[in-house]
């Protein structure tokens, strides 16, 4: 008991160090990926053919590979291949690698659900807004797009619940986030080794996170309720 | 001078030709009536009319102005469409009022837009909301919906959401008023409010487009009557002597499915 | 083009074969295969360089030195090196600094290329790869010179001695104290490590995992029999005092030796070489090792 009174306070602030990674790495996906997104969604709805194929093609190639590989690929590529290791080998190359991965890869899922939003959404009510004398522009940012976010809140929502779980899988390129903090102890760290329950106490990190996520989006859906 | 003159309008869909050659005037004031079989051309005539389909052949002039003409070769800008696309108004089947917003919101929506174009939009924006606001509250009270104002579509009926729909056409102050089939998607209890709406624009002397199957309506209201029957007009004139007396045997056979009913 | 995409299948490959160690042998050849005619080139280069460096010179600039691996490092002027937390070899005080035989020996060295030392905590399974793709310029982490790392990087000479050794259950130790002992075993082995290496020689079933602590852990948790790890982590991580007090390790299975990996082709690993063979003469390597208590297994230079 004394020596795990003892080990607490460097196991957590440990964590706390990794989860700052991880949040970081959260949010800066989050806002790269949201608008990216868009547009991605905006290129496979176009009605210019070659644009069309080609952003489906690359939608279907980065949904259909593991994100872990496409972290390798993105952080080792470079150097690999091109000669040229453009991300360095510190902690910040690895972390602008792995943003750069998740960003593209969750622009891409991101896509697929704002299409589906957008879709769904009837023509009527672009042809209202174009007899109104409205702008394409005016139409989408005025009519369509708070109807889309409604219709995507709940897919959004679980996407980026399973976002800030799948951040771990950075520690393939040797991101230290949180995971990676709770797994150092079990090989030795900072004097304490062969202990396990950090590894196991990065859960709480997450489920903490997720809880405030599930109450935002509980609360989003809530306040977007007053209309059908 | 006619308010609008249509000459030659052709349009088709793949190989289906659902207009031939559509010819037609219409005076300040008047109210014409189309009616006709589901999948005659109707509702693409208005879509033409309103620049939600492009003619492949023919004219469109209102009070003069040629607003399309498919000799032109020039592409029109989007300003440009929008700008012609203003002469009218549409009033849809399905009303597509815009779900987050109150009655009055989708009544003032367009107009506060289009004012952000004029020059001196930033020094007038206070004055402009409230002008727009006042039109649109009275716009949805000479409705009967004063009460209803700042209600979401979803709270209201057919009835009352095709009558804001009609405010939110009339805010724009269109020269011609279309609407297509208003009463179609109406309970029959609920078509009443509708049409009395629409009676009372008539005789304040708006000039109105009318795709509907009330024949009883048509005959009340319509200054002029279009049969039309696989993509041309069949028979046009005076509603009673298109609707009681037709000269064609398909606007009888046409006619005489509704008196039986 | 040829080259690229070679270079690309060994990284996919690696990827995902990097827990099969017999899969990852024909990984390497390709990779070996590919880099051979690179090492020509870089030897000639290498004798250049070497004759360069005696003048003190700044040979960084000629264009000659393109492919040495010190001008690289020079121009750029950080040694980067690749570390796991490993104590007592590489690891962090107090203050967050990197500490340990080998983090002093690389400070030192790095200083004595004229460079500042960055240490880069990577995943041991990625070695290769960090190395090749020049994110980390050599793997400096108490690295056991198996025939899988000597063929797929220039490897300095050998610096430390150690074993692999059988990790179990201390109340069971006593029927473990030969090799013929092992045959009914499940052994928890580190991927890709000198441990699984020797455990497959001897036949016994082997059951891969990620590191070596996960190695521990499977033992301690009952879901291996035993666990073959470094003599030196078994020495800090079990038995009394440690997080695992209730294991203990007993036999060692081989004995072997920690070498310093560099890219292949590279002219660094000489230059260590030279570098160890003074150190050690002039004492301050042994300095080094009595610190972190490794004196014992230091090797002559």
């Amino acid at each position: 008991m004394d020596l795990f009174l003892e080990q607490f306070p460097i196991v957590i602030r440990s964590l706390n160090v990794g989860f700052l990674q991880t949040l970081r790495l959260f949010f800066v996906t989050l806002i790269g990926a949201l608008p990216l997104g868009l547009l991605i969604s905006f290129g496979s709805m176009s009605r210019f053919q070659p644009l069309n194929t080609l952003t489906r093609i690359f939608v279907w190639i980065i949904r259909g590979t593991p994100l872990m590989i496409q972290l390798l690929i993105v952080y080792y590529f470079p150097g690999l291949v091109l000669g040229n290791a453009i991300w360095g080998g510190g902690e910040t190359g690895r972390f602008l690698a792995a943003s750069t991965a998740f960003i593209i890869n969750y622009a891409c899922y991101f896509s697929e659900i704002y299409r589906g939003g957008i879709q769904g959404i009837p023509v009527g009510q672009t042809e209202a807004g174009l007899v109104l004398g409205m702008t394409r522009s005016q139409i989408f940012f005025k009519v369509t797009l708070l109807q889309m976010i409604k219709r995507i809140v709940p897919p959004m929502s679980n996407e980026i619940i399973t976002l800030i779980k799948d951040t771990s899988l950075a520690r393939i390129i040797a991101l230290q986030e949180i995971i990676w903090a709770g797994q150092s102890f079990m090989k030795g760290s900072q004097g304490i080794s062969g202990v396990i329950w950090p590894l196991f106490f990065t859960a709480v990190y997450y489920l903490v996170c997720n809880g405030i996520l599930t109450l935002f989006f509980g609360w989003l859906e809530k306040k977007l309720d007053y209309f059908r | 001078m006619s308010i609008l003159e249509v000459e030659h309008i052709q349009k088709s869909f793949g190989h289906t030709q659902v207009l031939r050659d559509i010819s037609f005037s219409l005076e300040q004031g008047q109210v014409l009536s189309v009616i006709g079989s589901s999948g005659s051309g109707k509702t693409t005539l208005l879509r033409c009319l309103n620049f939600l389909e492009t003619p492949d052949g023919g004219t469109i002039r209102v009070r003069g102005e040629s607003i399309f003409d498919a000799s032109e070769q020039a592409r029109l800008s989007d300003a440009e469409v929008r700008r012609r696309r203003l002469h009218f108004g549409l009033v849809f089947q399905s009303f597509n009022l815009f779900p987050q917003y109150t009655a009055l919101g989708n009544v003032t929506l367009a107009r506060e837009l289009l004012a952000k174009e004029e020059p001196d939009y930033r020094t007038r924006k206070a004055q402009i909301h409230r002008e727009a606001e006042e039109q649109g509250r009275a716009l949805l009270t000479q409705m009967g919906l004063a009460d209803r104002m700042d209600n979401y579509p979803h709270q209201l009926s057919g009835g009352q959401c095709q009558r804001v729909a009609i405010a939110r056409a009339l805010a724009l102050q269109p020269d011609i008023l279309c609407f297509d089939e208003p009463t179609s998607a109406l309970d029959p209890e609920l078509t009443g409010e509708v049409l009395r709406v629409i009676r009372e624009l008539a005789d304040h002397n708006t000039t109105m487009i009318i795709v509907t199957h009330e024949m009883a309506f048509a005959r009340d209201v319509a200054s002029q009557v279009i049969f039309m029957d696989d993509g041309r007009i069949l028979e046009a004139g005076e509603p009673r002597q298109v609707l009681e007396h037709p000269r064609e045997e398909r606007t009888r056979q046409f006619l005489s499915r509704f008196s039986q009913g | 083009m040829k080259k690229n995409i070679a270079l690309m299948l060994a990284l996919l490959m690696m990827a995902s074969l990097t827990a099969c160690s017999s899969s990852s042998d024909s990984a390497s050849d390709t990779t070996a295969a590919e880099t051979a005619a690179e090492t020509t080139a870089a030897e000639t280069a290498d004798d250049e360089e070497s004759s360069a460096a005696e003048e003190d010179t700044t040979a960084a600039e000629s264009a000659a030195a393109e492919d040495s691996d010190l001008a690289y490092i020079q121009e750029k002027g950080t040694l980067v090196v690749g570390i796991t937390d490993f104590e007592p070899m590489d690891y962090k005080d107090a203050d967050g600094n990197w500490i340990g035989f080998d983090a002093d020996m690389a400070t030192a060295f790095a200083e004595s290329l004229g460079v500042e030392v960055e240490f880069v905590e990577i995943d041991w399974d990625n070695k290769i790869l960090e190395l090749n793709s020049k994110s980390i310029d050599c793997v400096w982490n108490g690295m056991t010179l198996t025939s899988e790392v000597t063929s797929s990087m220039d490897c300095s000479n050998a610096y430390c001695n150690n074993a692999q050794v059988l990790i179990v259950p201390s109340d069971v130790a006593d029927q473990y104290q030969d090799t013929d002992s092992l045959a009914d075993l499940t052994i928890a082995v580190e991927a890709g490590s000198a441990g699984e290496e020797v455990v497959t020689e001897l036949g016994v079933a082997t059951t891969a995992v990620s590191s070596q602590a996960d190695a521990l852990m499977e033992v301690a948790a009952g879901t291996s029999d035993a666990a073959v790890i470094d003599a030196l982590m078994a020495a800090a991580m079990v038995g009394e005092g440690t997080g695992y007090e209730d294991l203990t390790y007993t036999i060692s299975l081989n004995s072997e030796e920690y070498g310093v990996g560099f890219r292949t082709g590279s002219d660094l690993a000489e230059l260590l070489n030279t570098f160890f063979s003074e150190s050690y003469a002039d004492g301050s390597m042994l300095e080094i090792a009595e610190t972190y208590g490794v004196q014992a297994a230091l090797i002559e230079q």
